[in-house]
């Protein structure tokens, strides 16, 4: 009964991913030909047998929530697995679009724990104050606490049904050293009351808000751990209310083109949800919209493995300014062709002393620039200049590489196998230059260099255990990959192929070689894998 | 007389003995039980290394966990269906004689992992969690003892239910039948009857001199042979130089019979030990995990230890204390030599099931 709970809870929450981003129509053309009932319908029909209407507009337990589309989402999806709720695709989709936005979490309430949303890995989660963190944060990220709202009375209804829907977890280590029970049903839910409130000034004054329309043309830019920086224009077409079609065309650092586009759902006026294809992988997208409706910011991951994904930026395309240069650094000595991104580049280009440039191109958002540096030019951060335009950190002169700082310092890999796919680990490695002067060092940073990425036994318990054979392979991007999960007779007491490793960025065209260090444990599979961990 | 006539024995066909009217006469022997996923129940002869039967426990849904044999071992009491359900097997026939789902509609109730059965094998003493079910919320409840007439058949209803306090995972009968021990922040006893508490001893509350708040959480109620259960314990006490902790592993034994309760360490925590057991002479004591240690109880110190070939749960000692028996976690049982603690014999579940945090338990019939 665990397996078959497990799986198809799981099959559950994938299928309504793809359609909390994607907007797109849930399942087959029958349903389509009757429309979906409005959320309030919905509420009275598919949820209020249980969760009874009273005063009004008030649900029991519903209305005493808030939360974001993924949280909405997973509440749905629990109430059709544990609850039998009857609802279809379609119903499922409407009812989360209207709880996320008459019930949601205004954009300062996300901020601190947006991490969670956009499945960044290896980020370090929150710590939520005194002893929540042990009764909360150590089976949850502190951000899927973090990213609720109730009153003091309803966290207390919350930890009534958690304990009756795992009633292990007073037996668990750090709650049997305590008196659980007592601590959770008196401190908890006042304490979590008080910090994650049902009612909020913030959401009073986003909830009256109107929604932007985020129609136009976009300039992108950002950076994918393992693979470079990218940069682009995106055009974003509105197709419905809050619901949109991006497309977008994209340079990379390693000189390709990549296009891509997706289906975007914009929830509670900001909480931008896309899911599409980027080349040929297959993505979702999870962004904020700025208060103020000029810029988009998060990150796309592969749907099939969120660890692996990227940061976005996008601003709307109009205002003058220049955003990104790539390469960020260029050695002495060196000629290249540099990509300023921006708008309004217009005017004479400079890349400050010691420097050549040439303007090879130049189009509505972007110019094309050949840059020699001088072999005697000084090292450090250049002013840029285009025309009127200026920034100062956006590019850089070095003669060497002094440091590599790996990305994320401290790392965690899964193990695959069976139902649950490996979970990899990306590295990256970021070139600093330090630069003694009379303020003492200064670190300029160079960007993303290509490195040869290997793996040793971090200590001397994983060196006797051989978990640098046992546990994955690293390749040339610094991905990790792990190996197959459960027990490996050729291991002592036939462990899985967890292990403990050194991970290891060299840069050989530097003599002698500049290397950087990061930690990684690669351990055993999640079985539950919701949107927000 | 057919289901004697299954048993298989080592080198012989039983049919012979049978012939010979020596089948009445045999001497009693071990057999070992143990359960795995989703439903199954072993009955192993232990000197023999066979599987005496294999059975099939109904509704078991998919866990079977805490195992309790019936005083007379012709009965084995097994926690399945989602810690919702006692199901009680007949080891000779594999058939269902009781049965008690603890859940209710509109109340859910599960028992973790604690029960037992009464000296005079009449009565299940069973702890249970129960949550009240709402339209839109759940209500947990006090926890409680409920008490079941093991002759109530395949739907036993409580004939007793009294307050209990949190957290407790152990319950055992005392050998008097008059009342009965549970493990949970303390080690509390309880009158049968009346469910008045008799006594309260400390564990979490322990004086065990300059140690630290223990650790102690025990899924695995075997005391047979000796009827003393025995369990490890993880506490710390500061260092010698003033520096932060050292970690200690003790051994608690409680005397079923006379309630004695004791604990001593017995070694700088070195390793993980899930379950123990004691010889019958009570001079020794083996734990398992992914090591086999033996344990000298009157020096209170680790004897010896060795590595295993991977993690077991659950230990189990032979009533003439000639061989220990590992299982629990994955899908085999093995024999090991109580000296030496060298392996015997391995013996392995058919279709390799899950045995979990499945008791091993011996019946000696």
């Amino acid at each position: 009964m665990i397996t078959r709970t497990r799986s198809s809870l799981m099959h559950l929450l994938a299928a309504c991913i793809a359609s909390l981003a994607a907007g797109a129509p849930g399942q087959g053309a029958a349903a389509a030909a009757v429309p979906t009932p409005p959320g309030p319908e919905l509420l009275r029909g598919r949820c209020g047998g249980c969760h009874l209407q009273s005063g009004g507009d008030h649900f029991a337990r519903i209305s005493d929530i808030r939360k974001t589309p993924e949280g909405w989402l997973m509440t749905i999806v629990r109430m059709q697995h544990l609850h039998q709720a009857q609802l279809s695709a379609e119903e499922r989709d409407t009812l989360v679009r209207y709880l996320a936005d008459t019930q949601g979490l205004a954009p300062a309430e996300t901020a601190p724990a947006r991490y969670a949303l956009e499945r960044r890995p290896n980020v370090k989660d929150l710590q939520l104050p005194g002893d929540l963190q042990t009764m909360c944060a150590r089976c949850h990220s502190a951000a899927r606490i973090a990213l609720q709202r109730r009153d003091a009375q309803d966290w207390l209804k919350h930890v009534h049904w958690h304990l009756a829907q795992w009633p292990t977890i007073e037996y668990q280590q750090n709650a049997r050293d305590r008196l659980w029970w007592q601590k959770a049903t008196t401190e908890v839910p006042q304490e979590l009351g008080k910090l994650f409130p049902l009612h909020s000034q913030a959401w009073a004054d986003w909830s009256q808000r109107p929604h932007a329309d985020l129609s136009g043309t976009w300039l992108v830019h950002g950076h994918e751990p393992g693979q470079g920086d990218y940069w682009g224009v995106a055009t974003i077409a509105r197709t419905g209310d809050d619901e949109y079609r991006q497309t977008y065309a994209l340079d990379t650092a390693a000189g390709e083109h990549v296009s891509g586009e997706s289906k975007v759902i914009l929830y509670t006026g900001f909480e931008w949800r896309g899911s599409g294809t980027r080349a040929a992988r297959e993505v979702h997208e999870v962004y904020a919209l700025s208060e103020d409706g000029g810029s988009l910011s998060g990150r796309w991951f592969e749907a099939a493995h969120p660890e692996i994904g990227a940061d976005w930026q996008a601003v709307r395309a109009g205002p003058a300014q220049l955003l990104a240069v790539n390469p960020s650094a260029l050695r002495t000595g060196a000629a290249a062709r540099v990509i300023v991104l921006g708008s309004g580049l217009d005017g004479a280009v400079s890349f400050g002393p010691g420097t050549h440039s040439r303007v090879l191109e130049r189009t509505a958002h972007s110019l094309s620039v050949e840059v020699r540096v001088d072999a005697a030019a000084t090292p450090g951060y250049r002013q840029v200049s285009v025309g009127r335009l200026s920034a100062g950190q956006l590019f850089a002169v070095y003669d060497k590489v002094t440091r590599l700082e790996v990305s994320p310092a401290f790392a965690i890999a899964r193990l695959g196998g069976g139902r649950i796919d490996p979970v990899a680990a990306q590295f990256d490695a970021l070139a600093y230059t330090d630069l003694a002067g009379a303020d003492g060092v200064t670190a300029v940073r160079l960007g993303y260099l290509p490195v040869r990425w290997s793996v040793q036994p971090y200590d001397q318990q994983a060196r006797a255990a051989q978990d640098e054979k046992f546990a994955g392979r690293i390749d040339g991007t610094g991905r990790f990959l792990p190996a197959a999960a459960g027990p490996n007779p050729q291991r002592k007491f036939s462990g899985n192929n967890a292990g403990d490793l050194a991970v290891e960025a060299s840069l050989e065209d530097m003599a002698p070689a500049v290397t950087g260090k990061a930690h990684l444990i690669v351990t055993v599979q999640r079985w539950n894998n919701p949107p927000i961990y | 007389m057919a289901a004697i006539a299954s048993i298989r024995m080592p080198g012989m066909v039983l049919l012979a003995l049978v012939a010979t009217g020596a089948a009445l006469a045999a001497p009693r022997r071990d057999y070992l039980i143990t359960g795995a996923k989703p439903d199954r129940l072993f009955v192993i002869d232990a000197a023999a290394r066979t599987i005496k039967s294999e059975w099939s426990i109904p509704g078991a849904n998919d866990l079977v966990a805490t195992i309790v044999p019936s005083p007379d071992g012709r009965i084995a009491y097994v926690l399945v269906n989602k810690m919702e359900s006692i199901s009680g097997i007949d080891l000779d026939t594999g058939r269902e004689v009781f049965r008690a789902d603890l859940s209710t509609p509109g109340e859910r109730v599960k028992c973790m992992f604690g029960f037992d059965v009464t000296p005079d094998g009449r009565e299940l003493i069973v702890y249970e969690l129960p949550v009240k079910l709402g339209l839109s919320e759940y209500q947990v409840e006090d926890t409680r003892f409920a008490v079941f007439d093991t002759a109530a058949g395949l739907d036993a209803r409580p004939v007793r239910q009294f307050p209990a306090p949190r957290r407790i995972h152990t319950v055992l009968a005392r050998k008097d039948g008059k009342s009965f021990f549970a493990f949970g922040f303390d080690l509390y006893e309880f009158d049968r009857v009346s469910g008045r508490q008799l006594g309260e001893r400390g564990i979490r509350n322990w004086t065990y001199a300059q140690h630290s708040i223990p650790d102690l959480l025990a899924f695995w109620p075997a005391s047979e042979p000796t009827g003393v259960f025995s369990t490890p314990v993880y506490s710390s006490v500061p260092a010698a130089d003033g520096k932060g902790e050292v970690p200690k592993t003790a051994l608690l034994t409680l005397d079923l019979t006379s309630g004695k309760l004791d604990y001593h360490d017995f070694e700088d925590t070195a390793a993980l030990i899930f379950s123990t057991v004691l010889s019958p002479d009570r001079s020794e004591a083996f734990g398992v995990y992914s090591q086999l240690s033996r344990i000298d109880t009157r020096s209170n110190a680790l004897a010896k230890r060795v590595d295993l070939d991977h993690t077991y749960y659950s230990v189990a000692v032979s009533t003439d204390g000639k061989e220990v028996y590992a299982a629990g976690a994955m899908c085999d049982v093995t024999v090991f030599d109580p000296v030496t603690l060298g392996r015997r014999a391995n013996l392995k579940l058919p279709g390799c099931p899950d045995q979990s945090l499945a008791s091993l338990r011996v019946v000696r019939r």
